[in-house]
């Protein structure tokens, strides 16, 4: 199994009627889309808009998603040709929300290629994301060898639990066990920063 | 393989699993119902996502609030959608090829079967009665049939009972009737209906050959 399949079993679901699972898969691609949307789009306010409306395309075509590609590639797609007809309609129709007159006020609009900002957010916002990252990063650090190496050989090598058992040496459920407690390390520092004040929304 | 039986893992560990697409497929449901049902299961889910985002860049940090509120968002959305439904590939792919090739087998069977029993009756009827052939071809037809496959029983029906009730036509007529199939079995069995069969009938075969052919 590579990391190409991870979203099969979950596509599976959604195929089959289970509308929660593709809940599940925008919640895992979500962040992703919308830096990818953010990087095309000028008008921050605009970009959450357009990344439901990519998961709600995507939703409606699921059924034409054969797995020849990775999901996520797949997606990418849908997100790139969402985010170009909502600038060609924008053009049409232009409505300018605050954010944008700020941003064009700096310079032309076709020189728009990326924004340093990835979802548009409030300084607030941006200091909690920093906290989140550095959060990620000092438990990582605080873990032990053995769960520090499984959870990067899946995350950032995106090795599979075959491979991992074979680069550690260990058996396949060894390195089912650790990569869970590694985020179960890592998810203890985390949620109490995500559970700031509406904790219950999820 | 024993690390796969994970039916009894630990739930939080199915949904590390399936974070990773390492779940058996046999516990995927539960686990996407424990989603469902849970909303310590989806904060969890969220942040396991999260961190894996993080490890691999930085700017993919957000805070919870602006992802629940998305989520809440596409809900909204999502609820006046249509349900999907599209069932896995291969089973839909597998289903139709029997149907399809059963659908064209028969009534290939029934004419295969049809031009058999009338070319034998037609045999047995200008014999004049010579039993061990036609029962001979039966015995022929009924292999064939075997080989067909199942559905054939069901075209064995209809196949003998119109011969039960064209003999008549056959013969009436005083010459063959004009079946173009039947034609081309005759006239491949011309050579064969001379050398094969000595006696009397065999005369008589060669006749109506000759005449088949002639049209």
């Amino acid at each position: 199994m590579t990391a190409t399949d991870a979203d099969a079993p979950l596509i599976e679901r959604v195929k089959l009627g289970d509308v929660k699972a593709f809940e599940m898969l925008v919640v895992k691609y979500q962040r992703r889309i919308e830096r990818l949307i953010g990087r095309m789009v000028r008008d921050v306010d605009l970009v959450p808009d357009i990344a439901q409306e990519t998961f709600i395309r995507a939703y409606r075509a699921i059924p034409q998603f054969r797995g020849d590609s990775a999901f996520y590639t797949w997606l990418y797609r849908i997100a790139v040709n969402t985010a170009k007809k909502a600038l060609v309609d924008l053009k049409r129709d232009p409505i300018v929300t605050e954010s944008a007159r700020a941003m064009r006020d700096d310079d032309d609009e076709t020189s728009r290629v990326e924004t340093e900002l990835s979802h548009g957010e409030t300084p607030e916002a941006m200091l909690a994301s920093k906290e989140i990252a550095t959060a990620v990063n000092a438990s990582i650090e605080a873990l032990s060898e053995d769960l520090r190496q499984a959870i990067t050989l899946r995350e950032i090598e995106g090795l599979s639990y075959e491979e991992i058992a074979e680069v550690m040496n260990c058996p396949i459920g060894t390195v089912r066990s650790r990569i869970f407690r590694a985020r179960e390390a890592i998810a203890l520092r985390l949620r109490p920063l995500l559970d700031t004040r509406e904790g219950e929304r999820w | 393989m024993s690390q796969w039986s994970e039916s009894k893992l630990p739930p939080m560990e199915s949904l590390s699993s399936l974070v990773d697409g390492e779940l058996e497929a046999s516990a995927v449901a539960r686990a996407c119902g424990q989603w469902r049902d849970d909303h310590e299961t989806r904060a969890q889910w969220h942040a396991y996502h999260l961190i894996g985002d993080v490890l691999r860049s930085d700017d993919l940090a957000t805070d919870g609030e602006h992802d629940a509120g998305f989520l809440a968002a596409f809900r909204q959305r999502l609820a006046n959608e249509p349900v999907v439904l599209a069932p896995s590939a291969p089973s839909v792919r597998q289903a139709p090829i029997p149907v399809r090739r059963r659908s064209w087998a028969t009534p290939m069977a029934v004419a295969a079967g049809f031009v058999a029993v009338a070319g034998v009756l037609v045999v047995t009827q200008m014999s004049g009665g010579l039993s061990l052939r036609g029962g001979q071809s039966q015995a022929d037809l009924a292999r064939a049939s075997n080989v067909l496959g199942g559905t054939v029983v069901v075209a064995a029906g209809p196949a003998s009972g119109a011969v039960a009730s064209d003999p008549p036509v056959v013969v009436l007529n005083g010459q063959l009737i004009r079946d173009v199939r039947l034609d081309e079995y005759l006239a491949a069995h011309k050579k064969f209906g001379g050398s094969s069969a000595p006696g009397g009938p065999s005369g008589f075969l060669r006749n109506a050959a000759a005449d088949g052919s002639a049209r």
